[in-house]
């Protein structure tokens, strides 16, 4: 794949993470479902590392990973290396162990939206004797939130790759 | 024709000169009305004069339409640009009635707590997460501002407290936020307890005060102030009103969930405490 192609396709792939970004960004959480605002950036580095494997759901992941902590308020680094990990671990899973299909990619999503949110109860708990029970309280209908929207975002990343994805334009 | 005038000239003459008779005592006999002749030609020739002139009005209208369109669209685009400057300026006028109403009532809590530096702050982002509640403000610590200084409104109702710097900006932990823990008494009561976010009621907007002494008899709709205790935050900050007491889990303690006075969605500004004279 020439260097020209290849940013096209990462163009397009950033394009399309766009509408999903202001989607998360500017309206959901401005409409939270009963106090539950969704989680879609980790949905979209899901999707792309499904379709895309493990290497560029990595680095795909990075790069979501540091418009969630410059972009958002309440961006921490922590979530630059969450992202990565998420990327190339759901790439993987996708590419060895599940499909490369919608299937694959809810399974990986609610994978990764699991992993994320226990990894806050786990830093909750270590630093301050938070109940983890009102923890899951929060986690449990932020997860089923974020992943009722799986099929939008997967839609979405689809027909970018369908049209450039792969090695389409090499 | 021309034998006929010179053959009956003389009659014309005659009849013109009888008309004219008729004419002029018809108008000395019927002084202020019109006389009937003339009557009679203005009822033949009125359609036409005011066909004439409605074709003259409407020749004038395509006339102007033609030939000034341009200076009208011109008016046109100089009243619209007057109106939009009219608009900004009523539209500035009022912002600078409600920044006033602010200021005052600033000016009212600054006579009121002298012991209180303020600086001022706007609101430039809030959090998307569902595990905290947080604002980031214009002002950072270049300003002066530190982390666990007070933020309130200008009518000195808590906001939260600031739990992180930069130097042009900083993030405020809201009231409702779990990390907050500040001392809260109940004024009707003096009933003194921690006032502390918690993820099952931060969702809904409240936060609970806990470890209340046995026989607290609060009742709901009690007014919630910070205690000052331990130095860490000023006295007397608005905080809520109680909404209910129960007993927690264990049966142990009581605990009240309290309703903040802040509208955490509506803020626009706010005032961080930088300093306060501590009161034992």
């Amino acid at each position: 794949m020439t260097r020209q192609a290849l940013f096209h396709k990462w163009f397009l792939y950033a394009l399309a993470l766009f509408p999903v970004w202001l989607l998360d960004a500017c309206i959901l959480s401005r409409y939270p479902l009963f106090g539950v605002r969704p989680m879609l950036l980790p949905l979209a580095v899901v999707a792309v590392a499904v379709l895309e494997g493990s290497h560029a759901g990595a680095g795909f992941g990075l790069g979501v990973g540091l418009l969630w902590a410059l972009a958002y308020s309440s961006g921490k680094g922590m979530m630059v290396i969450g992202l990565t990990l998420v990327g190339l671990l759901t790439g993987a899973a996708a590419q060895y162990a599940l499909s490369q299909s919608f299937l694959g990619c809810l399974l990986c999503s609610a994978g990764a939206l699991a992993a994320i949110d226990l990894w806050r109860i786990a830093v909750r708990l270590f630093v301050r004797s938070a109940g983890w029970t009102s923890m899951l309280r929060v986690a449990v209908p932020e997860i089923l939130w974020s992943l009722a929207w799986t099929p939008l975002v997967y839609l979405i990343f689809h027909a970018v790759y369908r049209r450039v994805g792969g090695s389409r334009l090499a | 024709m021309k034998d006929f005038f010179r053959d009956n000239g003389f009659w014309l003459l005659l009849i013109a000169l009888l008309l004219s008779i008729l004419l002029g005592l018809g108008s000395v006999i019927l002084s202020g009305s019109t006389d009937p002749l003339s009557n009679l030609a203005n009822t033949l020739t009125s359609p036409f004069k005011s066909g004439v002139s409605a074709m003259l009005d409407w020749a004038e209208g395509v006339y102007g339409y033609v030939f000034q369109f341009s200076e009208m669209e011109q008016e046109l685009s100089d009243l619209r640009r007057r109106v939009a400057d009219l608009e900004e300026q009523a539209r500035q006028g009022q912002e600078a009635l409600a920044e006033n109403a602010q200021l005052r009532e600033l000016l009212n809590l600054q006579e009121r707590r002298k012991d209180l530096e303020f600086e001022s702050a706007k609101i430039t982002a809030r959090s998307t997460s569902n595990w905290e509640s947080t604002l980031t403000i214009s002002k950072g610590s270049a300003a002066g501002v530190e982390a666990g200084d007070c933020v309130i409104t200008e009518t000195g109702v808590l906001v939260g407290v600031v739990s992180e710097t930069s130097l042009l900006s900083s993030t405020v932990a809201t009231l409702i936020d779990t990390s907050i823990e500040v001392g809260g008494v109940v004024t009707r009561t003096y009933s003194a307890g921690i006032l502390e976010g918690d993820f099952d009621l931060m969702n809904q907007g409240l936060l609970r005060l806990s470890y209340l002494p046995e026989g607290a008899g609060l009742v709901a709709g009690d007014e919630v102030l910070t205690s000052g205790l331990g130095g860490i935050y000023p006295a007397g900050l608005v905080v809520g009103r109680v909404q209910g007491v129960f007993n927690d889990a264990a049966g142990m303690s009581r605990y009240a969930i309290v309703d903040p006075s802040v509208e955490l969605g509506g803020l626009i500004e706010v005032f961080v405490i930088k300093d306060f004279d501590v009161v034992e």
